[in-house]
């Protein structure tokens, strides 16, 4: 008897989902030994995080809030993968969505039932213009979006900065680097937490039907996995690669409405929180699935929540950043050792 | 006269981070490994760097720290990719994930402190004196004349002029037909992801030891994204990976220069000129001269794992 490790074109669906857990088991573990190493008590924080995410209404709430973004980013990040487009940029599509959503309630007088459509509007066309000039390079010159996307997070983040110190600064004179409080806000939906939560749960939803059930959903997937064949196959690829990233860098715009009229109230630097980072994580982890992205934004969120425990402990938000990379690089390695299985061989002779 | 010698000086300070994290990019990338935690490395070896001067005010050893610890961070990463194989792209952005956060945690009880050893600029007899050439291009510190005159030559003459450097191509544009010929492709993977996370870990050094300097949360500033994008720019050639972060060397020189003399355009717009400026230099060249896709294509084998049973 001689044991071989086979590896399989793709991983059973069984071997994919245990090699998930044990990786996030394993990147908690992880993490809490270097917290322990460094004098901390892993347990009693994680404990903490759960009581006070868990244990009262307001830290439900406040999960809620976070969850929202991440589900519109995680969402973003999702529907790009599905035809093979790395849109590492929905931190800046985030932060322009917040930025024109937040230019139409200062500057365009009207009632709330007209300004929240066309905020939502503003913000989606803000995001998928975005990402408009990477998907053109991508579609027609084969530029790698990933690079593109990304660079012009940057960007983003740079401009709503200077708005919001510079031209845009509450005249109020009371708030620095920020604009005045927007007159118009996303109704609440349950105690804190906005509509912008059953509004990205609703997406996830019907993105999930559309990709499932849909003739583009099956065109969208086959351009993904093997381009070539599509075209053969008569698919238009590059006009369905330019859609799916415009709709991403738009799910993205969304999300970044919803945070600045929903959560925040102002525009103001930073106003992405990492969340389009976070989001690459959240649809990685759902393995690009819209029902998926709704199962691992709540981890992310609970993580992020702990996040701010952990700040209260003398760490830096950003120490989040770091568990949230340990659980990405144990997935992918995880995802691939999901391909082997172990085969018994008879030896002959 | 005197202001474009000194916007030439600061190009050179200041496109020097670019250039050494670039040239370790092009090594990781030239044999099919793409590296995208260029910029969390960027980030471990600037909290290294500073720790270790505060500790040993000795800007070398700094240096050298900072090399280390990327070596062993790149060696754990070429674990993942190249002996493990997994997706390139999801364990590089775990990579900077991870270098951003551990930095910034570790960092955080060194944040604004300055570096109480720099890497100063030497003064070279006859040289350093000469006008114009004098302060443009020989009043630099150590680092500056390795990354832009020295390890670029030595990296081309390696890649493009011996049996080792065909070799290393062969890896990155077809590894079946050099695992065929006898060269070990794992080894090659490997051994050439880690040197090249190291410079970027040096490249973070640079940063604190050199440029800024002393660490701040953020200090790396996508400038780990930018040295990438460059590599693509450069079409993966370890001299022209040098001169094009001299170029963004002078962008950025540009903008401070625009902040000292109060053009009238806001600091953060000035800041924006280096990502917009890669953006359109990675795009237009390829959209305008077709000739180019060949000429800087990247590695046929690119991020693809090689499976020796699957040829």
């Amino acid at each position: 008897m001689n044991l071989h490790l086979q590896r399989l074109p793709s991983a059973r669906p069984g071997m994919a989902f245990g090699a998930r857990v044990a990786a996030l088991v394993l990147a908690l573990l992880t993490a809490a030994a270097v917290l322990a190493a460094a004098g901390f008590a892993p347990l009693d924080l994680a404990a903490q995080v759960l009581r006070s995410t868990f244990g009262s209404r307001f830290g439900l709430e406040d999960l809620g809030l976070l969850l929202t973004p991440l589900i519109y980013t995680g969402l973003a990040v999702a529907v790009g993968l599905r035809i093979g487009a790395w849109n590492i940029g929905a931190e800046g599509q985030f932060n322009i969505g917040a930025f024109c959503a937040a230019g139409v309630a200062l500057f365009v007088p009207g009632p709330v039932w007209l300004l929240l459509p066309l905020m939502m509007v503003a913000g989606a066309m803000g995001g998928a213009l975005w990402i408009l000039v990477p998907t053109l390079a991508r579609a027609y010159a084969d530029v790698s979006e990933l690079i593109t996307t990304l660079l012009l997070n940057f960007v983003a983040l740079l401009l709503v900065y200077f708005v919001a110190t510079g031209p845009w600064l509450d005249p109020s004179g009371h708030a620095l680097a920020t604009t005045a409080r927007l007159p118009v806000a996303v109704p609440e939906f349950w105690g804190i937490v906005h509509w912008g939560f059953p509004v990205a749960v609703a997406l996830a939803l019907l993105l999930a039907v559309v990709f499932a059930f849909s003739r583009w959903g099956y065109e969208v997937r086959i351009s993904g996995s093997n381009p070539g064949a599509a075209r053969y196959a008569g698919i238009p690829v590059t006009r369905h690669l330019i859609g799916v990233m415009l709709l991403s860098g738009a799910l993205a715009g969304l999300g970044g409405m919803m945070e600045v009229a929903g959560t925040v109230g102002r525009l103001q630097g930073g106003i992405s929180n990492n969340y389009g980072y976070l989001g690459i994580m959240v649809a990685v982890l759902a393995r690009a699935a819209p029902l998926g992205v709704l199962a691992s934004a709540l981890l992310m969120a609970v993580i992020l929540n702990g996040g701010i425990i952990l700040q209260t402990q003398g760490l830096t938000t950003n120490t989040v950043l770091a568990v949230t990379g340990l659980i990405l690089l144990f997935s992918a390695i995880g995802d691939e050792l999901a391909h082997y299985r172990v085969i018994r061989r008879q030896e002959k002779g | 006269m005197d202001v474009l010698a000194g916007l030439i000086q600061t190009a050179f300070l200041a496109g020097g981070v670019l250039a050494l994290a670039a040239l370790g990019e092009v090594l990781a990338e030239r044999v099919g490994v793409v590296n995208l935690g260029v910029e969390g490395l960027m980030a471990l070896g600037a909290v290294t760097a500073i720790a270790t001067v505060l500790a040993v005010p000795i800007p070398a050893l700094g240096f050298a720290a900072a090399l280390a610890v990327g070596l062993v961070v790149g060696m754990a990463f070429a674990l993942a990719t190249v002996v493990v194989r997994a997706n390139q792209v999801l364990c590089g952005l775990a990579l900077t994930l991870i270098g951003t956060g551990l930095a910034a945690t570790i960092g955080k009880a060194y944040s604004g402190m300055p570096a109480p050893a720099t890497f100063r600029p030497i003064h070279i007899p006859v040289l350093s004196d000469l006008p114009f050439l004098g302060r443009a291009l020989f009043s630099h510190n150590v680092l500056v004349y390795l990354i832009f005159f020295i390890l670029p030559v030595i990296l081309h003459g390696l890649m493009f002029r011996t049996r080792h450097g065909l070799n290393m191509r062969a890896v990155g544009e077809n590894p079946a037909a050099a695992d065929a010929a006898g060269i070990n492709v794992m080894a090659f993977r490997f051994w050439y992801t880690a040197i090249g996370a190291a410079m970027a870990a040096g490249s973070g050094a640079y940063l604190t030891l050199a440029f800024v300097p002393s660490w701040s949360e953020g200090v790396v500033a996508g400038r780990g994204w930018i040295a990438v994008a460059l590599v693509i720019f450069a079409g993966f050639r370890p001299i022209n990976a040098a001169g094009a972060a001299l170029l963004f060397g002078f962008i950025t020189a540009l903008g401070f220069v625009g902040q000292a003399r109060n053009w009238p355009i806001a600091a953060s717009i000035l800041s924006m000129l280096p990502y917009l400026g890669t953006i359109t230099l990675i795009i237009v060249p390829v959209v305008a001269v077709q000739r180019m896709r060949r000429l800087m294509a990247a590695p046929a084998a690119l991020s693809v794992p090689f499976f020796r049973d699957m040829r």
